[in-house]
């Protein structure tokens, strides 16, 4: 099991890394896939150690959501586009200046 | 087995090396997809074949579909080539190496539990393990399938009014 979980550890913070250095609205939310994946991962790799089931069942909760969130984020990405002409996140500046 | 995890595992770090470091969108994409099916392939090796049908149906295939549709949609020279600042990649990489020797400590000094569950990989085999995730979906978990199926309705309005050309 820890194999698992260091491999979901080591996609977790590739997808963090990602989030905090790509100004790409659309690589970011990409990246935010990566951390689910690794999540999901984890949850499995454990509910299949401990023999239970609910980790499983979390997995497809955590799918859905991650559906949602795809549905909402590319939305988002869309309106930005349309206002600024660009996707990078550090045009999003206005409540800064 | 062994073997499988390894070709597996390499190939879901190396594509998701690739997400990250890669300029064009389409490609971080493309990559992405091979990620997730290096991950449904993790699933078949721990016996649960319904998440790796359901990883690559819904997050290789609807939501892979949809952020392709959508680069496509945007205008892919003005989004190509977006960099990043020498000091971003520099506290971001600081952030991420951190992050991870944490959870590698905590991972490998922490007490491992005993099994406690009754679904032995023996008995999810003879059970069938598709059928095992039904019957807890609909009567364990009843009440957060519902709310899922809210949660689902409520995004697909919010798409809806955030694509929208007047809001």
């Amino acid at each position: 099991m820890n194999n698992y979980l260091i491999v979901a550890s080591i996609i977790f913070c590739i997808g963090a890394l990602g989030v905090i250095v790509r100004k790409n609205l659309i690589v970011v939310f990409m990246s935010l896939e990566l951390m689910f994946n690794a999540a999901n991962l984890g949850f499995v790799a454990v509910s299949n150690r401990l023999n239970l089931i609910s980790g499983d069942i979390f997995v497809i909760f955590v799918i859905v959501v991650a559906a949602a969130e795809a549905a909402i984020a590319l939305g988002i990405a869309i309106a930005f586009y349309r206002e600024k002409g660009t996707v990078d996140i550090d045009k999003a500046n206005e409540l800064k200046n | 087995m062994e073997a499988l995890f390894y070709v597996f595992s390499f190939i879901a770090i190396f594509s998701a090396l690739m997400v990250v470091t890669m300029r064009n969108p389409l490609t971080s994409a493309l990559y992405l997809v091979l990620c997730f099916f290096a991950l449904a392939g993790f699933y078949v090796i721990l016996d649960m074949q319904f998440l790796a049908a359901m990883q690559i149906l819904v997050y290789a295939g609807a939501i892979m579909v949809l952020v392709v549709l959508v680069i496509m949609l945007l205008n892919i020279s003005r989004i190509k080539n977006i960099g990043s600042d020498l000091h971003q990649k520099i506290i971001g990489g600081l952030i991420s190496l951190i992050l991870f020797a944490e959870v590698v400590l905590y991972i490998i000094n922490g007490a491992q539990k005993k099994p406690t569950g009754i679904f032995t990989r023996a008995l999810i085999k003879k059970i069938g393990n598709t059928q095992i995730i039904g019957e807890f979906l609909f009567t364990e978990y009843m009440l957060p399938f519902e709310i899922a199926s809210i949660l689902l309705f409520v995004a697909i309005i919010g798409a809806y009014l955030f694509a929208k050309k007047k809001y």
